[in-house]
């Protein structure tokens, strides 16, 4: 057996489709088992609406698992093409995109199960509000799913871009720095999302008259809370598209790959607890239409404290990359 | 479960229908290969739909750890399923890879648009009627 390029760009491929689609299909799935098992006590709270209650999960579920099919796309094309390359900096690219993609998933799949649950459960609450539930359950889905695309983005940009003018070092690790960029930091932003739209789907039910209010400030926090992803998003841009001379020394190329674990990791828990601050503004102004801007003010600021600490992961990340 | 098998059929029928019309338009236009693999994505798409409905009833019931199992179960059976009109188009030029992709989310964005034109043109935009 002959160990050229050719051999380690199967290898990679393989190794990565199979990670990509194993981490791809876990949190749908994760989000799924939820969605199912809010699906039992709503329908043992109102078996009257049982009918509902189906529909609304399977829907749910159908949006939810759309990050993992992402994955599978991936994984597809990792498995049945036949990549030619001259630098094994391509090698470390097939690996990145598997990962990219695969981690991406995982946080779109649980988050987009959280709203699907609460929808279930607010129409055994308030099966006239079924409609609006929907609805909202979908368009929270919807935003869960934005972490997943732009792993989408980087893991195409890593499997179709020709390497093959980059020298090895310290170019390998950019590229795998950039997939786990992408990949780590959108499990936050994909959980932390789904814990919004969740507790706007519970605040809706138990207090129809706020959905408008509710609604907008979900959109809002949502928003918000999909910052770490894109902070990662950034990041991976930056190694994959910043020319890095050729070196010897080990470190540059470390630094690197420090970068792309530093921005992956650490946006990780800000994308959860900017999304558990949020969810704490939406459900109280669904009880509390009144105190709608005091609410606000002191979600949008609990938000900026937890956003922080990805910007400190994001200073550290450019320091690896443009200083060390 | 009647009304289950109606959210199916309507949602599926919809997706074909839309899957079809863009397919023959795109196929006049002289994109075959992308009209080819638009049609096979969304076939795909549907029969995915079809079996998660099919299998609802098993994950319900359960404890939510075997719901869980029972959800992965379903993923990987219909993932293996929906790897099929991939394959194909990265084994053949007859089929375009990208329009397979956007195939295989037409239920996906039949639910959507669906939900997003109720929610800012339908008459249902404040509706208090329950259902899907």
């Amino acid at each position: 057996m002959e160990y050229d390029i050719n051999f380690w760009l199967k290898i990679a491929a393989v190794s990565s489709g199979g990670i990509c689609m194993g981490l791809g299909a876990m949190g749908a799935a994760i989000g799924e088992g939820y969605t199912a098992a809010m699906a039992n006590e709503a329908i043992s709270r109102n078996p009257n609406n049982s009918g509902e209650i189906f529909k609304s999960m399977l829907v749910g579920q159908a949006i939810a698992e759309s990050a993992s099919i992402f994955a599978l796309v991936v994984a597809m094309i990792l498995l049945f093409t036949n990549f030619e390359a001259t630098s094994f900096v391509m090698v470390w690219a097939l690996l990145g995109a598997g990962l990219a993609m695969g981690f991406g998933a995982i946080g779109s799949g649980v988050g987009s199960g959280f709203p699907a649950g609460a929808a279930c459960l607010g129409m055994s609450r308030q099966p006239a509000m079924g409609n609006k539930l929907t609805t909202n359950m979908l368009i929270g889905s919807a935003v869960c799913q934005t972490p997943s695309i732009f792993s989408l983005v980087i893991a195409f940009i890593l499997l179709f871009t020709n390497f093959d003018l980059r020298p090895l070092w310290p170019n390998w690790a950019a590229v795998f720095g950039a997939g786990l960029a992408a990949g780590l930091s959108a499990i936050g932003s994909g959980i932390g999302g789904g814990i919004v739209a969740k507790e706007n789907c519970e605040g809706i039910s138990r207090s129809p008259e706020s959905a408008g209010t509710a609604t907008n400030i979900m959109l809002l926090g949502q928003a918000i809370t999909q910052t770490p992803a894109i902070l990662g998003l950034l990041v991976a841009f930056i190694l994959i598209f910043r020319v890095y001379p050729e070196t010897e020394l080990i470190s540059p190329a470390f630094a690197l790959l420090g970068s792309g674990l530093c921005i992956g990791i650490g946006a990780i828990g800000p994308g959860i607890g900017e999304g558990i601050a949020s969810s704490g503004g939406v459900k109280w102004i669904s009880r509390n239409l009144k105190h709608t801007g005091d609410i606000t003010r002191l979600m949008l600021v609990g938000m900026a404290v937890a956003e922080s600490t990805a910007i400190y992961a994001l200073v550290i990340a450019l320091v690896l990359i443009f200083v060390v | 479960m009647e009304s289950l098998r109606q959210t199916q059929k309507r949602y599926c029928s919809r997706a074909m229908i839309a899957a079809i019309f863009i397919g023959i338009a795109l196929m006049l236009l002289g994109f075959i290969p992308i009209a080819k693999g638009l049609i096979i994505g969304a076939i795909f798409s549907t029969i995915n739909f079809v079996i998660m409905g099919e299998t609802l009833a098993s994950r319900l019931n359960k404890s939510r750890k075997k719901s869980t199992f029972a959800a992965l179960g379903s993923i990987s059976v219909r993932f293996a399923i929906m790897a099929i009109p991939i394959v194909i188009a990265i084994r053949s030029d007859k089929f375009n890879i990208f329009a397979v992709f956007a195939g295989l989310f037409a239920v996906q964005a039949i639910i959507m648009s669906e939900h997003i034109y109720k929610h800012f043109f339908g008459a249902g935009k404040n509706s208090i009627k329950g259902g899907v």
